[in-house]
């Protein structure tokens, strides 16, 4: 192959001393924990619900980066915590763009974690010895809505304090060890909450949360490029368009405005707001769904994995999510009246919640039933119809116009690197912290073209059409680099090469391909080893298409 | 020779190994059984009080019964520490009320006094007593609560929807010496006794 100037593989061929130490390094990585993972970097483009644990993950990163930044000049004192988080944000050279990452990262999160387990739980991929994962994954999910609670409860703003009061009261209403564990954990006063939420949240719940993590992650971990600098992107934009306010200073003087709390923790504050009594609304209820959602993997007999197959845990699974839809938005509402008294508008009837919170689970039992009947049927008229051959047509670029849109991009970028740095000069914050996510996505943009483009080139030239199934394409390139092009299919639409593999599970197993695997890091013949994986792992079983989503569940 | 090992429980006897084994868990729950008491590291000291202590008024001075105004109040700051931004928190004050006539505060002793956590038991605002004709009564400025001096109970506004104990204000006890000085008795901070400051105490009847 001539080698261009824009063949930008190209320079990883020579191995500098450099490039032989990177590489001495990564080999070493065989001898320590990480060996037991299969780790991909998917060579096209890979749906994100797969691997939203590892984005979870990566946003924790992001978190504890801009978190440890934060720490240099938040102050977890009395009377100056409001005041050096104004400070941060008004004063310091970067710090709104720092507090406003960690503030919408933070929201992220939570929502990336919950899709993350909604999705688990509908492909029942808690299944085939995945409870440990489900399990630690709850605790997680857990500890991850404390550490973001106690974040936003140590800027002590007036909603800071409002949610700190509840924690407290919270924990008082514990029965007989409430108020010592108050006492214990919380201390006695504001200062000592303060001072103790900041070293939960920057200590005690990331360490415990890190040391689940490990338990948590799977063998089979997906690193989507691309991916991970959309959502970083995403997160940044969002923080350009929508920026944190501070809130006021918390002044018990003072009465304070109307606040709700996060999103996250809505739908609990709309039971609160039913003044029922606050042990069972505040701790009972939501310890009951922490435990149903624990007690989930053990609960579901099915035998099959699709949420079509498993129509009580499916419904079981709609009714929680529609109660946390009705409950969430409950707890924002607040009547607009302002004729009445705010006790009026604050108080939620319970008799009506919990009416509404009944009625949602025949709706959503029926619901499901549709929803499974209705997909059934799609699934039995596509049988009946003879296969589209064409579905989504892939988009197939000339390689020059690759080009041309990579350039395109990088001068791109090199404007938006010109405007962030003077939209900071011109004290345009947000705008900058807008288009530094732009340039993030602008480069996830860039790094799929350029990932595109590599894959073109190592790709057969296109088949002549052929009216049936070609079972054995003639393949120019050695099979490795095909396999890399299997990795990512989804189960919907296996094509040829991947049937190939599942001829040969034993040749792969039997390789002993599991360090080789490490290294390859995507590039050869991860594929190989990851089929090998699961077939290791499930060679009995006749559910072939199941178990290989199974086996896709595990990523991330 | 597995299967000839009597089993542990069987006729009341058991195996020196059993034995053995039984007196290293047991070793090994001695070893850490001091650390229970390192628990008292975690909450803070400067809430317990052993001895009595001055009503200390915002001018320095020590209540007396003799000088107290009827139907008056002051916040007092109670534990005191040496920390004036400490001495600022809303956790320690404390107001300080004598009762209006009618509801006995012209008796010259102890019993016309009433000492209550000024934060409120809703969101923790600071409530305070009004001593104006028709009003009489604690108010907090926030949402509204209204708190009854004689006992400490919410009568109306959200802390008075919120189920016992968090509907009556946590309590100091009083006392007074032969000059008539007011004491605060040590507190015990529990819902059964003196409350527990921005949760509450249980009424007792």
């Amino acid at each position: 192959m001539v080698m261009e100037w824009w063949d930008l593989g190209a320079t990883l061929k020579s191995e500098n001393s450099l490039v032989q130490f990177c590489k001495w390094v990564y080999e070493g990585v065989d001898r320590t924990i990480f060996m037991g993972m299969k780790f991909t970097i998917p060579s096209r483009f890979v749906s994100p619900l797969g691997f939203l644990g590892m984005l979870t993950f990566v946003i924790f990163i992001i978190l504890g980066i801009t978190g440890a930044l934060l720490m240099l000049w938040y102050e977890p004192i009395l009377d100056r915590a409001w005041d050096s988080v104004e400070r941060i944000n008004d004063t310091i050279p970067f710090g709104f763009h720092l507090r406003n990452i960690h503030y919408h990262a933070s929201n992220a999160m939570v929502m990336v974690a919950l899709l993350h387990m909604y999705y688990q739980y509908f492909s029942g991929r808690y299944k085939i010895r995945n409870e440990i994962l489900w399990v630690t994954g709850i605790i997680l999910g857990v500890l991850t809505i404390l550490e973001a609670f106690t974040g936003y409860d140590i800027i002590f703003s007036e909603r800071a304090e409002l949610a700190i009061s509840i924690a407290a009261s919270l924990t008082n209403s514990i029965p007989v060890l409430g108020p010592d564990m108050r006492e214990a954990f919380f201390g006695g006063g504001f200062s000592d909450f303060i001072l103790r939420f900041y070293s939960f949240h920057v200590f005690w719940l990331p360490i415990a949360m890190l040391g689940l993590m490990v338990v948590h992650f799977p063998r089979f971990l997906v690193f989507d490029v691309p991916m991970v600098m959309a959502f970083a992107g995403a997160i940044m934009i969002t923080g350009g368009v929508f920026p944190v306010d501070l809130g006021l200073k918390f002044d018990p003087n003072v009465p304070p405005g109307i606040t709700v709390p996060e999103w996250y923790l809505t739908g609990l504050y709309a039971f609160l707001r039913t003044m029922y009594d606050k042990f069972v609304t505040g701790v009972l209820w939501p310890g009951l769904f922490i435990f149903t959602l624990l007690i989930i993997p053990f609960v579901d007999r099915y035998k099959k994995f699709s949420w079509k197959d498993r129509p009580i845990i499916t419904a079981v699974g709609i009714t929680s999510l529609a109660q946390i839809i009705v409950t969430t938005y409950w707890g924002f509402y607040i009547d607009p009246d302002i004729q009445k008294s705010l006790l009026e508008r604050l108080v939620i009837d319970p008799i009506f919640f919990y009416i509404v919170m009944v009625l949602l689970v025949p709706l959503s039992f029926g619901f499901t039933y549709m929803m499974i009947k209705l997909a059934k049927n799609a699934e039995s008229k596509a049988k009946a119809q003879p296969k589209k051959t064409t579905g989504k047509g892939p988009i197939n670029l000339p390689a020059k116009w690759v080009y041309i849109i990579f350039i395109g991009l990088l001068i791109f970028q090199i404007y938006l690197n010109i405007s962030a740095y003077y939209a900071v000069l011109s004290g345009m914050n947000n705008f900058s912290l807008f288009i530094i996510g732009l340039m993030m996505l602008v480069f996830a943009g860039m790094f799929h073209i350029y990932r595109h483009g590599r894959a073109m080139e190592k790709a057969p030239p296109p088949l002549p059409p052929k009216p049936a199934i070609q079972p054995k394409a003639p393949s120019p390139l050695p099979q490795t680099s095909r396999a890399v092009y299997t990795v990512e299919q989804t189960v919907e639409k296996p094509l040829a090469p991947q049937q190939e593999q599942r001829a040969r599970p034993s040749l792969a197993s039997s390789q002993n391909t599991k360090s080789s695997s490490i290294r390859s890091g995507g590039q050869t013949d991860s594929s190989a080893s990851r089929e090998a994986g699961t077939s290791q792992e499930i060679v009995s079983s006749a559910e072939i298409d199941d178990l290989d989503k199974a086996g896709n569940a595990r990523e991330g | 020779m597995m299967s000839q090992q009597t089993p542990p429980n069987l006729g009341g006897k058991v195996s020196r190994r059993d034995f053995l084994k039984l007196m290293a868990a047991a070793g090994t729950v001695l070893t850490f059984i001091p650390f229970v008491d390192w628990g008292k590291f975690l909450p803070n000291p400067t809430g317990q009080v052993s001895a009595r202590a001055k009503v200390e008024l915002p001018d320095g001075s020590q209540a007396n019964l003799s000088s107290f105004p009827v139907n008056h109040s002051e916040a007092v700051i109670y534990p005191k520490t040496d920390d004036p931004a400490l001495n600022k928190e809303a956790f320690r004050t404390w107001q300080f009320i004598r009762l209006p006539e009618e509801l006995g505060g012209n008796n010259n002793d102890i019993s016309s006094f009433r000492m209550y956590s000024m934060v409120c038991l809703h969101l923790w605002c600071l409530w305070k007593y009004w001593p104006e004709p028709g009003r009489k009564r604690g108010e907090c400025p926030c949402h509204g609560s209204l708190y009854d001096p004689l006992t400490g109970m919410a009568f109306a506004g959200p802390a008075s929807l919120q189920s016992p104990p968090s509907n009556v204000l946590p309590m100091l006890d009083l006392e007074s010496d032969q000059s008539g000085a007011i004491w605060i008795k040590p507190p015990n901070w529990s819902p059964n006794g003196n409350g527990v400051v921005g949760f509450g105490r249980y009424l007792k009847e």
